[in-house]
């Protein structure tokens, strides 16, 4: 599969404090990738770096295999920013024919009026005119406008409420099974493991892990098994007992109560069950249970808050 | 090519739909033309050669606002809004964006000229040559290429706020003491030796003198080249540095 993108030990130092350290990845040609991190973990200057607006401190940047800033490269590229942008003084129909003249195959006007879902009222309003949602929705077309093969999406739900949400992703959908390749930021976490087939979770400039949202999740959150346990006679001595034997059974983390339920976390979910027969645990209900991600996202943040408490 | 022409017929369309360049660029200095050769300054020996040369400076006046305010403004909008970083990731080169707002620019000028020298006509029925028409109106556009340079530096501002403010001072500062409401001349001498070194007096001096029927003077041209490399030097020495982030 060919690459479109090719980051290799890049680093961007500003005033002395590295915003991103050393990240390498590389982007196959079709993927759908997300870049998912707490505020502040570079995700955005890593996107800067990959639209030639920034320049790397270290490494390089290849898109196309050639230089982010290439002419030949804008022309095959589409970019939602972070910040809305709008020209004052146009209609919105003037913006759009405006940015499609940049291109040399661009989409159709009708084209984008379709995918921003303009109606004619709104064509002739003025661009920065436009609510919030509709400033979106034209960012959209225009990132579409020269047809690209690669697109960039910063964080480009924020603002929006539940549906419009719904549609831009139903929208970016559409564009994967069209073979583009796509790359987004985003702090939703749903959003990152619904959309992408890859997630480069990054924290403190660095990739912190890179794989499917599955094994990401795999990798950072421990499984479960949860049980009522029916306990007769000396309650207490036999809820001790049973902590002390799941404890020291390999891979058990923790095991406590917790509304009602007794849940055990683990790296391997049978071997409590196994333990759970072998040591004849009065357990009835009995359910096994894994994180979502974005349970683990926060484990993950709060870890390392935690070490830079100790530390 | 067509990039060209399609970026200059929008930033001359944004330009006439700014309400602020209709009121400043036109309305204004008309209405001061008015004021000032119909009612205050009425019988004052020469009429004539008064009321050409203020037409003049109330079209310099007029040109010299829109290249400093429009130009400077607007960019420092396009940086805060973000626009103009959007520009950087499509295709279009910088250096087409930059030519066709600058030449937009001067066709808006071109425009404000011809409609205040019309106004000047009709309310004064001020009396020149076609030489002089043409020369005065070309003047005034070539000369004001400094002042779009001092535009694009006030554009290197960071908030719309400063530059507006800023761009705003600089530009009355530039017309009264640059002998653009009234000549020079009444002056007190100290204020005549500095105005005479602005770029606003040597803007009208050299179609002041064309008005009069000379040829303007080497003197202006050369003040005004050297400001023109000023703020060109300062407008990119600024941008490099910002960009360098």
């Amino acid at each position: 599969m060919e690459n479109i993108a090719e980051l290799q030990h890049v680093s961007k130092i500003f005033s002395g404090k590295k915003a991103v350290d050393d990240v390498s990845f590389v982007i196959p040609r079709g993927s759908v990738t997300a870049v998912l991190g707490p505020n502040g973990a570079g995700k955005t200057t890593v996107l800067s770096m990959m639209l030639g607006l920034r320049e790397p401190s270290l490494g390089s940047v290849r898109i196309f295999g050639q230089s982010p800033k290439h002419a030949q490269v804008k022309r095959r590229i589409g970019a939602m920013l972070q910040e809305v942008s709008v020209i004052d003084g146009l209609k919105v129909h003037e913006v759009m024919s405006l940015i499609r003249s940049y291109y040399p195959s661009p989409l159709k006007l009708s084209e984008m009026v379709h995918l921003a879902g303009f109606t004619p009222e709104e064509l002739n309003k003025r661009a920065d005119k436009l609510s919030g949602g509709q400033k979106r929705r034209l960012g959209f077309a225009l990132a579409l406008a020269g047809n690209p093969d690669l697109l960039f999406f910063d964080e480009p739900t924020v603002g929006l409420d539940a549906p419009a949400r719904k549609a831009f992703w139903q929208q970016a959908d559409e564009l994967a099974d069209r073979g583009k390749t796509i790359l987004f930021s985003t702090h939703y976490l749903q959003e990152a493991e619904d959309t992408a087939d890859r997630i480069l979770l990054f924290n403190k400039g660095k990739i912190a892990a890179d794989g499917t949202p599955d094994e990401i999740v795999s990798r950072l959150t421990s499984r479960s098994v949860s049980f009522i346990a029916d306990m007769t006679g000396d309650d207490s001595y036999a809820a001790d007992e049973m902590i002390h034997r799941m404890r020291s059974v390999p891979g058990v983390r923790d095991c406590k109560e917790q509304e009602g339920r007794w849940v055990v976390t683990a790296d391997n979910t049978d071997t409590v069950l196994a333990a759970i027969f072998r040591y004849n645990i009065p357990a009835r209900d009995i359910r096994t249970g894994q994180g979502r991600l974005d349970d683990a996202f926060e484990i993950m943040v709060s870890a390392d808050h935690d070490k830079e408490a100790v530390s | 090519m067509k990039m060209l022409l399609m970026q200059c017929r929008v930033e001359m369309l944004r330009i006439i739909r700014n309400p602020y360049y209709v009121f400043w660029s036109l309305l204004m200095p008309i209405v001061f033309y008015f004021i000032f050769t119909k009612i205050v300054n009425t019988g004052i020996d020469n009429a004539e050669a008064w009321q050409a040369h203020y037409l003049m400076s109330m079209t310099t006046f007029s040109v010299m606002g829109s290249a400093v305010m429009t130009v400077g403004i607007r960019m420092v909008q396009e940086q805060t809004l973000g626009w103009a970083v959007y520009m950087r990731i499509t295709p279009l080169p910088g250096s087409i964006y930059f030519i066709s707002k600058m030449f937009g620019q001067t066709v808006m000028h071109a425009f404000s000229v011809i409609v205040i020298f019309i106004a000047g006509f009709l309310i004064n029925g001020v009396h020149m040559s076609i030489g002089q028409w043409i020369g005065s109106g070309l003047w005034i556009l070539i000369a004001s290429i400094p002042f779009l340079a001092l535009g694009t530096l006030f554009g290197t501002m960071k908030r719309v706020d400063t530059a507006s403010g800023v761009s705003n001072i600089a530009y009355m500062l530039m017309a009264v003491l640059g002998g653009m409401w009234m000549p020079i001349d009444s002056f007190p001498s100290v204020l005549q030796t500095i105005g005479k070194w602005l770029p606003s007096y040597n803007y009208g001096a050299g179609v002041w003198s064309i008005a009069a029927g000379n040829a303007p003077d080497l003197k202006p041209m050369l003040i005004l080249a050297g400001y023109l490399f000023l703020f060109m030097v300062l407008s990119m020495y600024i941008r490099k540095k910002q960009e360098a982030v």
